[in-house]
């Protein structure tokens, strides 16, 4: 007897009116939640969380404790929602739970490998696990340290291996039977510069197929090269959801500007400027030099005009672009609204 | 093979059914379980205290046919229920408690695989050890005595061998459910093979203690439970203070209630509360 689940995840798209974010350009979604409450005793993890998030390689983002490793278990049906529901692939997280786990892989943050097997026996033995026969299990286990870049080393027990070839078994691990949706929690945690660029490469590899891969990192600047959405989550609610792209473009009419001069013809200039455009920002000042962030100048005419009447020099006048460093925090202090 | 690596691969094979995963952990457990020097001594030692010699003397003295009673003395339910002790506390104290220590429960949980079926192949796993001790040269016994017996009565022979089947399978099954208990309360196999030991011996002193005042007491001895229900297995005849309902719930209870607790405590860790 066999279960043929491979491939049975559908995409399927969601009610554009159920959620209040709603990604752009994109016409299937690969998860979905509505109104998610989770409780562990007192604690609220998850608290009416709503996302939608498409396939292709997305960041989950948000502080220690924020509800993200409580959102994956409710959406592997490990853990059963107070209310609200989640749907992986059209399927719902928990009535067709071993469904989903069947083309889900996970990597954890935490060592979780078994020490006393070697690579090779540790994959196959999960991959069995997952569904495959002894013989596909044995070659996949082959096929994916390879890809992972586990060499002869595969032979050798998983407890005398380093942290970044535990991360790559991991990796390996989660892959192994092939899924359609793969969670990697902190993927590159404890590994060097050198290890961490393999990891992203990786990460970015498995993207560029048709599989939707959700990291979960505390590394920002990782998050933005390899994720073209981003998830961020805080007290277990969605504070906001992107386009990775649309996210660091920043606010549409927003402009940075640099102007060098003496510090008085520069304390003019500013004066002058506030009376046309809204300054929101005003970054370093002094030395002969300012940063102003601006919103509301037009074409940027009068910028260039007062900047010429006060005797300034314009450095830099270009639209705003943020990194997600700064897209997160100010997402936290409610500054931006959302990038999609 | 691995110097350059490959690309990533779409895999299109079919998955197996639910109950083969079972088998795949079944497999594992088994296998390791058989790479430990702890086991293989134990197995060796258990099989030839307890039942070469009895092999041997079944085959060279004459005799009519199987008796339940010579059988239930082939079998040596008391050092049978040691062997069977120190054996599940060995082979059961890292079922749990490595993947507790190793926090693996995540690596079997985050695929398509249910608690119960996790548990069920860990034990299956146990219990097939297990049963190369307690079922396989009893029965051994039993078969070698049948086909060397001078009578003609199979009939009766082959209803001893069927007790000798019910009788192996308790001593399997027994201390099992118990072993994965104390394996899954801690992170060190060391305290819970000690604690599984330890345990049945506390258990055994009380039921002493308390068997001073009221002698039905006794039953709360798992090695003296375990010694009567292969009396009445046997078809032999129990104490007066012994009774069969009382040792039934108890033979009952010492599987069921620390299979129920490995479930619960199985499934708080695999949801991380």
């Amino acid at each position: 007897m066999s279960m043929a689940t491979s491939g049975a995840l559908q995409a399927k798209p969601v009610d554009s009116e159920a959620g209040s974010e709603k990604p752009v350009g994109r016409s299937a979604f690969h998860l979905s939640a509505r109104n998610v409450t989770v409780r562990f005793g007192q604690v609220v993890a998850l608290d009416g969380f709503t996302a939608d998030i498409p396939r292709g390689t997305v960041g989950l983002l948000g502080p220690n404790g924020a509800g993200k490793s409580t959102f994956i278990k409710a959406a592997l049906g490990l853990l059963q929602p107070e209310s609200g529901s989640i749907q992986v692939g059209g399927l719902d997280s928990q009535s067709q739970s071993l469904q989903i786990r069947d083309d889900v892989g996970y990597m954890p943050e935490h060592d979780c490998l078994l020490p006393s097997m070697n690579a090779v026996e540790l994959v196959s033995y999960l991959a069995q696990i997952s569904g495959m026969g002894p013989r596909d299990a044995m070659q996949r286990g082959h096929e994916v340290l390879d890809f992972v870049g586990i060499n002869e080393e595969r032979y050798r027990l998983v407890r005398s291996y380093s942290t970044g070839m535990k991360q790559k078994v991991k990796l390996a691990q989660a892959i192994v039977h092939d899924p359609a949706l793969l969670f990697l929690d902190e993927p590159t945690s404890g590994m060097d510069p050198q290890g961490r660029e393999e990891m992203l490469d990786l990460v970015r590899k498995i993207g560029s197929s048709d599989k939707t891969v959700i990291v979960s990192s505390h590394i920002l600047q990782e998050v933005e090269r390899v994720c073209d959405f981003v998830v961020i989550i805080s007290n277990g609610k969605l504070v906001r959801s992107g386009e990775t792209r649309a996210l660091v473009a920043g606010e549409e009419g927003v402009q940075a500007l640099t102007v060098r001069g003496d510090d008085a013809a520069i304390a003019a200039y500013v004066k002058a400027i506030g009376e046309i455009c809204e300054i929101m920002q005003r970054g370093e000042e002094g030395r002969g030099q300012a940063s102003l962030l601006l919103r509301g100048c037009g074409n940027g005419k009068a910028v260039f005009r007062l900047a010429r009447d006060s005797g300034v020099q314009i450095r830099n006048y270009r639209p705003e672009r943020l990194d997600l460093e700064e897209v997160f925090l100010r997402a936290f202090k409610g500054g931006a609204k959302d990038g999609s | 093979m691995g110097v350059s690596p490959i690309q990533y691969r779409p895999w299109n094979g079919e998955r197996t059914a639910q109950n083969m995963r079972v088998y795949v952990i079944l497999r594992s457990v088994f296998r390791h379980g058989l790479k430990s020097i702890g086991v293989k001594v134990l197995l060796l030692l258990g099989f030839f205290l307890m039942f070469a010699f009895q092999i041997i003397t079944v085959v060279l003295s004459p005799h009519e046919g199987l008796e339940a009673d010579e059988m239930n003395a082939n079998m040596n339910a008391s050092v049978l229920a040691i062997f069977a002790m120190l054996l599940a506390a060995v082979v059961t104290s890292d079922l749990i408690s490595e993947d507790l220590s190793n926090n693996s429960f995540v690596l079997y949980f985050s695929r398509a695989l249910k608690i119960r079926d996790y548990l069920i192949g860990k034990a299956s796993g146990a219990l097939l050890i297990m049963s190369i001790l307690c079922i396989v040269p009893p029965l051994l016994i039993a078969v070698v005595a049948t086909a060397t017996q001078s009578g003609d009565d199979y009939w009766s022979s082959l209803g001893v061998v069927g007790r000798t089947i019910v009788a192996g399978a308790l001593a399997t099954m027994f201390f099992v459910p118990y072993g994965l208990m104390m394996s899954s309360f801690t992170r060190k196999k060391s305290y819970a093979a000690v604690g599984t030991f330890m345990s049945f011996f506390v258990l055994t002193i009380i039921a002493e203690v308390f068997s001073e005042f009221a002698t039905e007491w006794i039953v709360i001895s798992p090695i003296e439970s375990f010694v009567y229900s292969f009396d009445w297995i046997f078809g032999q005849a129990l104490p007066s203070y012994i009774d069969k309902g009382t040792l039934a719930a108890f033979l009952t209870l010492f599987i069921v209630l620390p299979a129920a607790v490995v479930y619960v405590r199985t499934m708080r860790q695999a949801v991380g509360k």
